[in-house]
């Protein structure tokens, strides 16, 4: 099952990934931040592979809850979000691990500039019983600007021994070291600054297939560039 | 003819001055090898060069052709003609070297390179260096091996072709082949008429790549200037001559007791030396 929702598509709803079946999940945001909630349920052996690449504008609250329901259910989220001006946005991305042997991993980038705001949070909860499951969780804010605000706050909470838990954490300015290295290659500071935001963003489009979808995301990334 | 002057450099790093004055000139055509014990500045002078954020310039001027190093941006130095490669090159997630070579080499031109020059001499520069090409769609330097950075660097240098090239201990790292795939590349920039000016602790890097001048810095200022003989004096004898036959005393690095640590006696640390 594909499934791609762009913009105004990106709303409250519920999906059931079927025993065996497969979800790839391409939600795109261009326009206004879509304030909705999507839960997905996962049975045996399900596969969630879902992707939302931000470029929206405005304030508000995203949230992508998988439930793994079923042994084998496994989900991959990734997310590339650029927050600028006054933009004030949460994503919250949460995992539970209902059954024995599911796997989750949650990887969360943004980028903030200007004054805007932009927060990940989001628990992976294993529940008691989900033996041999595995959880990781990396979120990532590059703080560009000295008013813009970038917060992560990924939580783990595991009720089980017999598991595999990890998360990470960062929230930094651009590294000093990074751009003169870059400038001292000739580049200049505003095109360094370019090819580290490039870096941070532009992974996001491994996951999308739809050429269209593609070629506006990557217009998206060298518009709020 | 180019010309690279240093006048009466002083630099600090944060409230600790480590450059005292100094003054060094280097012409294209030449290759100086900088000398001198661990801690007295060698690698401060290249990193002010280049305009390290790090490093403050307190006084004194450095001139590439008359113009005004100090006055320039760190990207305006290169594109003037200085290229340092560094100690320790940074690893920088999520940028692309292909990516990264290329906004470089024509941040050094007119008009931007076409894509199949370009593709033509970065894949001629991976050969020359012994770098398998498919490494230029890897993230810059990341999970590059020591060896595999300082070739890089070498790699960058050929590319970007600066009137001066300055060398922080390239040969650290490198094995015996890449040693010589190195050697080999500078010697060839050596001959097109560039610039060096080389740190390196072994005279082993040096015999390959024949200086024409060597300086030695002590205490954060040219103890001594001269010919390639003195690096033999500096391999066989070490830094103790200097103080003999030119009276200077080679302060050593006192480590304030903040870096101290559990299990060394601090006291003994502290007093050691006076």
């Amino acid at each position: 099952m594909n499934i791609s929702l762009v913009d105004k598509e990106i709303k409250d709803m519920e999906l059931t990934v079927k025993a065996g079946d497969s979800l790839v999940l391409n939600l795109a945001a261009f326009d206004t931040f879509p304030t909705a909630k999507i839960r997905i349920l996962v049975e045996k052996d399900g596969h969630v592979n879902a992707s939302f690449a931000d470029f929206s504008r405005g304030k508000g609250k995203f949230v992508i809850d998988v439930e793994l329901l079923e042994e084998g259910a496994e989900c991959n989220w990734n997310l590339s979000s650029l927050a600028r001006e006054n933009d004030d946005k949460v994503v919250d991305a949460s995992v539970l691990h209902v059954a024995k042997h599911t796997t989750a991993e949650m990887n969360n980038y943004g980028i903030t500039r200007d004054q805007s705001r932009l927060v990940f949070t989001g628990v992976s909860r294993i529940n008691n019983g989900a033996k041999s499951s595995s959880t990781r969780q990396s979120a990532k804010i590059i703080v560009f600007d000295p008013n813009s605000d970038g917060r992560c706050s990924p939580s783990l909470c595991i009720d089980e021994n017999d598991v595999q838990a990890s998360h990470a954490a960062i929230v930094g300015r651009l590294n000093e070291n990074h751009l003169f290295y870059l400038q001292s290659r000739g580049i200049s500071e505003e095109n360094a600054k370019r090819l580290i935001t490039l870096g941070y963003l532009k992974p996001i489009e491994q996951y999308f297939k739809d050429e269209d979808l593609l070629k506006r995301i990557d217009n998206a990334i060298e518009e709020g560039i | 003819m180019s010309t690279l002057v240093i006048k009466n450099l002083h630099v600090s790093v944060g409230s600790k001055e480590i450059l005292k004055g100094v003054n060094l000139t280097i012409n294209d055509n030449e290759t100086l090898a900088l000398l001198g014990p661990n801690g007295h500045g060698k690698s401060t002078l290249l990193a002010a060069i280049m305009g390290n954020p790090n490093y403050t310039v307190t006084d004194g001027s450095i001139t590439l052709d008359g113009e005004d190093v100090l006055a320039m941006s760190v990207d305006k130095r290169s594109k003037a003609g200085l290229f340092l490669a560094m100690q320790y090159p940074a690893e920088i997630p999520g940028v692309n070297s292909a990516d990264f070579l290329k906004a470089s080499m024509n941040a050094h031109r007119e008009k931007p390179m076409s894509l199949f020059e370009f593709y033509r001499s970065v894949e001629k520069a991976y050969k020359d260096m012994g770098i398998p090409f498919e490494m230029s769609t890897r993230n810059l330097n990341e999970g590059f091996s020591g060896g595999e950075k300082k070739r890089n660097e070498i790699l960058q240098m050929k590319l970007l072709k600066p009137k001066f090239a300055l060398l922080d201990e390239i040969d650290s790292g490198l094995d015996v082949d890449a040693m010589q795939i190195v050697a080999q590349a500078i010697r060839e920039e050596q001959a097109a008429g560039r610039g060096f000016l080389v740190i390196s602790h072994y005279a082993r890097l040096y015999d390959m790549i024949s200086p024409t001048r060597s300086a030695v810095m002590v205490n954060g200022k040219i103890a001594v200037e001269g010919g390639p003989e003195i690096i033999t004096k500096i391999d066989t004898k070490g830094y103790e001559w200097i103080k003999e036959e030119l009276g200077i005393e080679i302060e050593k690095d006192e480590k304030p007791m903040s870096q101290q640590s559990i299990g060394i006696c601090a006291t003994h640390e502290a007093t050691k030396g006076k």
